[in-house]
């Protein structure tokens, strides 16, 4: 389904969305991020860049309660689960590269063990995306990592702007349902919407952007060069600080802690938190035994993770080129450079532990 | 929707056993479940255990599946949790749930030899292949156990290595030379050169600290053992062990679903990442 909207009547269809929590990106002290936002009162315009964060904290919130307890010693404790009973949620303006995100974060948290409170949030989520006209970052890569400024992939909806006029493709059942809600705002699409569309998207896909370079042998030639002093030297500058992950669209590591409220009946809660594959402590042993214990094993783990080992299991890049860790990196480490790097570096003979 | 993956089953602590004193106690648990919500294991599977308020650490289920009255977990004390495991008493109550990762092809090697080397507290979790060994015993040939520790003292499951001699071969080791013990002194791996148990139709299984899995291994592919005789486990620090935490893995593989049972044909495929 494909329809017209009129730019000035955003704020209408966002307003015709009753049993759905609206959010689109709103610009705070110069950040780009996704807000609440309270029907036609608020008038929204898609012309952000990106958002500084991804939307991946809608399915995957960066703290969450798994469940509470309350135990007397000696006793049976209590346990009582919490899980997320979110309304409908519709995320308004999120970019192709983010979209593509979501399916990636599916493949991990619901195949072969279904994570509660993943799927809960996920059920109630939907995107509503916005084609890039131009790269909206100086970092963006999306095209080198399968993607598209104009990708479809894990959206519900996707508009494209046309000026003063939105086109607006439906994606999925959802995204219909969602433009259904709109009734007559919207108008069937004529040839000149088309035909301009068409241009615009060309103009988008042609437009020039940094990338991987020969991507479809990268899986293949990492881990050729596992063991390439090229890491240690390329992650001398880390500070350790983890920024590149938690500004990911497909990063989900986590970590699961007991947090304590008092110890007479003990009371507290488990909870689960956003965690990262760059701190030194995220893979140590209690021996103090270390499988990840520099900063070049901890690169290696986050380039080939995305363009390796997720490639390995899913058939897919675990990146989907939004540039964030670059832009977002306090020392320079830029992604696109490492990967380019290390596999094109010619096969090294293997030395042993990396 | 499915069952809520994070929510442990709750379990008793029935009978405490005190296997190794000092800095690097183990000691070994036998948790029953309450009600009737328990699990059925398989050999080498482990179960990610928890006492509220102090977190979840995963332990390989030392007890053989063909026990269903408990399950048994040998730990060291080490961090946080296994700390707090060892200020249990019997009656308290943990949280437990699982069972995690693939097993030991046990019944792929009926009308073998077993080789069973293990080195500290590697001896948990080879230790239910052994149970069911000794159980099924007329469904293998020779069983042989190689066990070493530090010192006598840090010999663990003494009992039950004394009981086992009457259905297998024990050889056991301390790594020092100390008064009183008449077995072999020196490294597990050199007892396993000096007894030089033959490849043919055998299998061998190994556990215990990464460096005496190494040299196990170098050994055994010495003795003529093909890399797809030899089992081992291998552990990382996990989370969830569900493959989602992400801290696990070596390579594509997460440890906590893919493993931790791996032949060396095919461990020694994936990075040295453990």
């Amino acid at each position: 389904m494909e329809r017209i909207l009129d730019k000035g009547q955003l704020g209408d269809w966002i307003a015709a969305l009753d049993g759905w929590e609206v959010f689109a990106p709103v610009l705070q002290d110069d950040v780009w991020s996704y807000q609440p936002v309270r029907r036609a009162t608020d008038s929204v315009r898609l012309n952000h860049p990106n958002t500084t964060q991804p939307p991946k904290n809608f399915a995957f919130p960066q703290r969450e309660v798994f469940f509470t307890f309350e135990q007397i010693k000696g006793e049976a404790p209590r346990l009582t689960p919490l899980v997320p009973k979110s309304e409908q949620r519709v995320i308004f303006g999120v970019r192709p590269c983010d979209g593509r995100g979501l399916p990636r974060m599916d493949r991990v948290f619901t195949e072969q063990f279904e994570d509660t409170y993943y799927q809960a949030r996920r059920e109630q989520l939907a995107y509503v995306g916005l084609a890039c006209n131009q790269p909206p970052g100086r970092n963006c890569f999306c095209k080198s990592v399968g993607g598209s400024p104009v990708s479809r992939e894990g959206l519900d909806v996707l508009m494209t702007d046309l000026g003063d006029r939105y086109l607006l493709l439906a994606v999925t059942a959802t995204g219909e349902t969602l433009m259904r809600k709109a009734g007559s705002l919207l108008a069937e699409p004529t040839g000149v919407d088309r035909g301009e569309a068409g241009r615009v998207h060309l103009a988008a896909i042609t437009h020039p952007q940094r990338a991987v370079s020969n991507t479809t042998s990268v899986p293949a030639r990492l881990k050729a060069n596992f063991t390439s002093p090229l890491w240690e030297e390329l992650a001398k500058p880390c500070i350790s600080c983890g920024i590149c992950t938690f500004l990911c669209p497909t990063c989900h590591c986590f970590d699961i802690n007991d947090e304590t409220a008092g110890s007479v009946p003990l009371r507290g809660s488990r909870i689960r938190t956003w965690d990262t594959c760059q701190f030194p402590d995220f893979t140590m042993h209690s021996s103090g035994h270390n499988p990840r214990g520099s900063l070049g094993t901890r690169l290696r783990q986050r380039v080939c993770h995305k363009f390796q080992y997720f490639h390995e299991n899913f058939g897919m890049f675990q990146c989907t080129g939004c540039g964030r860790c670059v832009t977002g990196c306090p020392v320079g480490i830029d992604i696109i450079t490492v990967v380019n790097q290390v596999a094109s570096a010619a096969d090294l003979p293997l030395t042993g532990k990396g | 929707m499915g069952d809520n993956i994070y929510l442990p089953k709750l379990a008793r602590v029935i009978h405490i056993k005190e296997e190794v004193p000092g800095e690097r106690a183990i000691k070994t648990f036998r948790l029953e479940f309450m009600g009737d919500d328990g699990f059925e294991h398989e050999c080498g599977q482990c179960a990610m255990l928890s006492i509220f308020g102090q977190g979840e650490s995963m332990i390989s289920i030392a007890s053989s599946p063909l026990v269903t009255d408990y399950k048994q977990f040998s730990i060291m004390r080490a961090g946080r949790v296994t700390s707090a495991f060892h200020s249990l008493a019997v009656g308290d109550v943990v949280g437990i749930r699982g069972p995690y990762g693939n097993s030991f092809p046990v019944d792929d090697w009926r009308g073998k030899n077993l080789v069973f080397i293990g080195g500290g507290c590697g001896l948990a979790p080879i230790w239910p292949v052994i149970q069911t060994a000794v159980t099924k015993r007329g469904d293998f040939k020779n069983i042989s156990v190689f066990y070493g520790g530090r010192s006598p003292r840090d010999i663990m499951y003494q009992v039950e290595l004394d009981k086992l001699r009457s259905t297998a071969e024990v050889h056991l080791s301390v790594d020092r030379v100390e008064e009183g013990w008449q077995e072999f002194c020196g490294f597990v791996p050199a007892n396993l050169m000096s007894k030089a148990p033959s490849p043919d139709n055998a299998i061998a299984i190994t556990c215990g600290p990464p460096v005496m899995i190494k040299f196990v291994i170098q050994n055994l592919r010495s003795l003529g053992f093909r890399d797809d005789q030899i089992y081992t486990t291998i552990e990382n620090k996990m989370k969830c062990a569900l493959g989602k935490c992400g801290r696990c893995n070596v390579g594509k593989d997460y440890v906590c679903v893919k493993g931790p049972v791996y032949s060396w044909a095919d461990l020694k495929e994936l990075p040295p990442e453990y």
